[in-house]
């Protein structure tokens, strides 16, 4: 890169990086500082009207007190926090303060390198099929701007740019596709967290009682499913998430978390074989959080899940990309139906203090039944037949909020309901914990797969029942049966609260059939680009690999790779070789007649650019007369050769040969 | 070949064994790379290498491969394989922008010592070339983009510095489009040299010949031709020296070589010098055609080996200023003239 030679940027160029950059820009504008895309863009605009001449470049002290002074922007931001998302908008940072120091074509690199880098950090965060197309097509506009860089002046440079890129593309696709399916997927070689805190919706490891309702508002997808068998009912779709097991300050939390596991069975089919009947493959958007999804009295097939004592299930770290994890749905109770004292104490510990009247009921469902599961049964029918309302819209409850539920406003959402549950059987002696998942999800195109979003979001209580277990109770369901029975836009239908702030979401628009089936088609879409594209990953790949014969290892596949790799050399070498070699043949008539002009020359003849072959023939044949029959057989095989047939055959060649040596022979 | 004095000098501030290696180097780029007007590019004389950006992006692929493998990021793989991918594909456009061209040298320049002598070269390609770079051993840069069908055609200045033939040396042809990331180049070596004439001093007398006033030998206005050569106009013929009344009369340019009292016409001799060293000789010579010329005077002109009958205009100047240039280079003249005729070649090429 010759810097100092490098003429200014070409605008046609600087234009496509400008583009290019705009693009790059849109997958993050969540996750970036408002003030940071702000910086960028004027930034940019900055660089374009220098380019058109409207503004000049900063000099270095301003260029340098603009840099230092986002920085210092971006540090009180961040507050120390290293996280690749933190990262990420450092490099956003970097790139908009390289603008200004856009130059030369050297600096232009530099701002391609980063950009075509900030693409594949944007891949870190964005994997749908749209980002992705979004994110190839700014790395094609990169690459256009380059082009143009290379040759601002040749005609139709942009237009023939197109072309040349996408044959190009056409042409390497094959060896991608192929290095894309055996590349071996290594393990991670070390551990960045992607992002720091909780950037994104969902459901988290603490359950205020206001908490499940915010979720409900939300209609952005939480995981997809496709089952191998038939999709069980609704009010059998209970997805469990995590445990909370203690109460604290009106608030359940997890006691601890859990040390203890034991690995699911793995099985070497389990992430693409075809799904058995009574199995399903989850595919979990990022949660960035370490637990999964799983029906009650699941096991996991997948080895990237784990089990924990407590029947939950884990992933080993954080969940900060979409994973894709297949289940099975048992019929053997592996719980034992025992409980550790320790455990037995966990599970009815509540605070010495607050909710008298709750406590009080307790004490007297106790005495009114002779049973724990009598019990149970009791406290559901109490709120089946007193007016306890299902809404979204619950009024506030600061001070001991179970019983004010239960006793004064008797309006709430699940996850009242649920922390009442809760508190009332461990008041009542009953060993209890709040489960908080998922409950439901609708079906997606051609009702292949099961959707669960966030809106699904859900909390119950399992009870420990001797002799049985834990025992799912469900005060939502004794309260507002619909919500169990067909999902939240209906047991909400009357209120309207469903989606009330989501004005943009096609669930909103659930009974407008066109959108409903346009969303439901983009999804599909987007399923299978994720379980597919997104979800090649290391598990996946060696399951694909045992299809094949020959039982591949990860060595294995490092070799098909390097032989791709190669082969692809090797096959673009010789097709570049055969084209060149057509074009051969009329070079060798070129040497002999530059061989026969430097034999003249040393008998005096200078051929002249005028000279034809014939001319030049007679003029050598006067000069040496015993010689006149080979210079104008010469002449004439060269004639032959441009005006006639067009080609010098092989014995054309040797015969031009041997007479150029009797000629020098002779001499 | 000719080396350039400020080359060797170059050459023999490194060490011995670096001299060495580039001398080899060199030598072995030379044998690829015959002397000659006409130069096309084949994959026996291309060199591709990556670009300093290439090297870049190298890495930068590399630690893109890193992120994919520790996210687990199938889409991060699937952006480093397609830009791995366009890489090498690169490789091959870069190689094809090159491999297609066709350069023939179509005039050396010719100048006083201190000018730039222009070589002007023709490239030709049969698909199109773009960004093509040409440099100059002296870093002189050109850039021109080739069409099927077109001719580009540029100049490139190589400096002159001693009298004698101009070598162009090595000229740099190099691309890389499209994407920059490769570079790939080879070298023209023109057979054909320009000429250095000698630095013109002017003799501080004349001694020999005919030492005549300019006034004494400018033609004479006279209608009376009974004593001139009349003759067709030939190109280089002063516009005064045309019989301007004659071509009214018939349309025809016609030259009237006057004789008569001026007598025999000037010859510059080399050995009207005695005691001057050759390149002196020379020099004085210079000064002389260049002072007769301006004057439009007819001259001829001995040196050893060589003489040029007595004319006028430019093109005979220049002939005795090449002569003058090449005086004692013999050899190359003569190399000179076969890489005139190589530059044949191109006639017959094209009519193809």
């Amino acid at each position: 890169m010759d810097a100092a030679k490098a003429p200014d940027l070409p605008s046609k160029a600087i234009v496509w990086l400008l583009v290019s950059f705009a693009l790059l820009l849109v997958p993050q504008w969540d996750r970036l500082p408002w003030w940071l895309i702000a910086a960028c863009l004027a930034l940019a605009t900055w660089r374009w009207l220098a380019q058109t001449g409207r503004a000049a470049l900063p000099g270095r002290l301003v260029g340098t007190l603009i840099m230092l002074g986002l920085i210092a922007v971006y540090v009180l931001t961040v507050q120390g926090r290293f996280t690749v998302e933190t990262a990420a908008s450092f490099f956003v940072l970097a790139v908009g303060l390289k603008w200004l120091e856009t130059r030369t074509s050297r600096d232009f690199y530099v701002l391609f390198f980063i950009l075509c880098y900030l693409a594949a950090v944007n891949f870190l965060f964005q994997q749908g099929i749209v980002w992705t197309l979004l994110n190839l097509a700014a790395i094609f506009i990169l690459l256009i701007g380059l082009q143009i860089l290379n040759a601002p002046d040749a005609p139709n440079v942009m237009a023939a740019g197109w072309k040349r890129l996408g044959g190009l593309m056409l042409k390497t696709l094959p060896v991608v596709i192929l290095l894309f399916i055996f590349f071996p997927r290594m393990s991670p070689l070390w551990s960045v967290p992607l992002v720091s805190g909780q950037a994104k919706t969902g459901i988290s490891d603490q359950m205020d009682p206001g908490s499940i309702s915010n979720l409900a508002q939300s209609s952005e997808r939480a995981f997809r499913v496709t089952f191998g068998g038939e999709i069980p009912p609704h009010r059998d779709r209970y997805w469990r998430g995590l445990i909370l097991d203690r109460f604290v300050n009106g608030r359940w939390e997890q006691w601890q978390i859990d040390a203890r596991r034991r690995t699911g069975r793995v099985q070497s089919d389990g992430g693409v074989g075809p799904l058995q009947s009574g199995e399903y493959d989850v595919l979990l958007e990022p949660t960035y959080q370490p637990w999964a999804f799983a029906l009650d009295g699941s096991e996991a097939i997948s080895d990237n899940v784990e089990e924990t004592a407590a029947g939950t299930f884990r992933f080993r770290r954080p969940a900060d990309t979409s994973v894709r994890y297949r289940m099975a749905l048992t019929e053997d109770k592996r719980e034992s139906a025992f409980l550790s004292p320790q455990d037995r104490q966990r599970y009815l510990h509540l605070p010495a203090e607050g909710n008298p009247r709750a406590r009080a009921l307790a004490e007297a469902l106790d005495q009114q039944t002779n049973s724990d599961l009598a019990l149970v049964q009791s406290l559901l029918t109490r709120f089946r037949q007193q007016p306890y309302f299902y809404t979204l819209r619950p009024p506030e409850m600061p001070q001991d909020a179970v019983d004010t539920l239960l006793f004064d406003v008797q309006r709430g959402f699940c996850a009242h309901y649920a922390s009442a549950t809760a508190f009332l059987l461990r008041s009542a002696g009953i060993p209890a914990r709040v489960i908080v998942g998922y409950q439901g999800g609708s079906p997606g195109a051609d009702d292949e797969y099961l959707i669960v979003r966030q809106y699904d979001a859900h909390a119950w209580v399992e009870a420990w029942i001797p002799g049985t277990g834990w025992l799912r109770v469900d005060p939502t369901a004794a309260i507002s049966p619909d919500r169990i029975e067909s999902g939240l836009r209906q047991a909400v239908a009357e209120e309207g609260s469903f989606l009330e702030n989501e004005w943009a979401s096609a669930q909103k628009y659930g009974d407008v059939a066109v959108v409903q089936w346009l969303s439901l088609q983009m999804d599909q879409i987007n399923y299978e680009w994720q379980r597919w594209v997104v979800g090649y990953q290391g598990q996946t790949q060696m399951n694909l690999m045992s299809k094949l014969p020959g039982n591949l290892s990860m060595r294995d596949l490092g070799y098909i790779s390097a032989g791709v790799l190669g082969a692809a050399l090797v096959v673009a070498g010789l097709w570049t070789g055969w084209r060149h070699r057509s074009r051969k043949p009329r070079v060798p008539a070129l040497r002999l007649m530059g061989e026969w002009q430097r034999l003249l020359l040393k008998r005096g003849i200078l051929a002249e650019t005028a000279d034809t072959p014939s001319s030049l023939a007679s003029r050598a044949a006067q000069q040496e007369p015993v010689h006149a029959r080979r210079h104008e057989a010469f002449a004439r095989a060269i004639n032959n050769h441009y005006y006639g047939s067009g080609s010098l055959s092989r014995d054309d060649h040797r015969r031009l040969r041997g007479l150029l040596r009797q000629l020098r022979r002779s001499s | 070949m000719i080396r350039s004095q400020g080359f060797d000098r170059k050459e023999r501030r490194r060490t011995p064994n670096e001299g060495n290696i580039r001398r080899r180097w060199r030598g072995w780029v030379d044998r690829r790379i015959p002397l000659s007007d006409e130069q096309q590019f084949t994959q026996k004389n291309i060199f591709i290498l990556p670009s300093g950006a290439g090297l870049v992006f190298g890495l930068l692929l590399l630690v893109m491969l890193m992120t994919g493998i520790n996210y687990q990021n199938s889409l991060i793989y699937l952006l480093t394989f397609m830009l791995g991918a366009l890489f090498v594909a690169a490789m091959h456009q870069t190689h094809r922008n090159l491999a297609g061209l066709r350069l023939s040298l179509v005039s050396a320049g010719e100048g006083f010592p201190g000018d730039h002598l222009t070589f002007r070269i023709r490239a030709t390609a049969e698909k199109d070339a773009f960004g093509i770079q040409f440099i100059s051993p002296e870093g002189e840069t050109r850039r021109i983009n080739v069409v099927p069908g077109e001719i580009g055609e540029f100049e490139l200045p190589v400096p002159a510095r001693q009298r004698g033939p101009v070598p162009a040396g090595r000229i740099q042809v190099e691309t890389r489009f499209p994407f920059g990331l490769l570079k790939a180049w080879s070298w023209m070596r023109p057979g054909s040299t320009g000429v250095c004439y000698p630095r013109p001093v002017t003799p501080p007398y004349e001694t020999g010949g005919e030492e005549e006033g300019v006034q004494a030998s400018q033609p004479r206005k006279s209608d009376d031709l009974s004593h001139a050569d009349l003759r067709p106009w030939r190109q280089g013929d002063l516009s005064q020296r045309v019989l301007w009344k004659r071509f009214a009369r018939t349309g025809e340019m016609t030259i009237a070589d006057w004789e008569g009292e001026s007598g025999e016409p000037v010859w510059l001799d080399f050995n009207q010098f005695p005691g001057a060293d050759r390149e002196l000789r020379l020099s004085y010579l210079a000064a002389l055609v260049e002072s007769r010329s301006r004057a439009g005077q007819v001259f001829g002109l001995r040196i050893p080996g060589l003489t040029i009958e007595p004319d006028q205009g430019s093109a005979h100047r220049s002939r005795c200023l090449r002569a003058l240039g090449l005086c004692g280079f013999e050899k190359h003249v003569a190399e000179a003239g076969v890489a005139a005729a190589a530059g044949g070649e191109s006639v017959y090429a094209r009519a193809s």
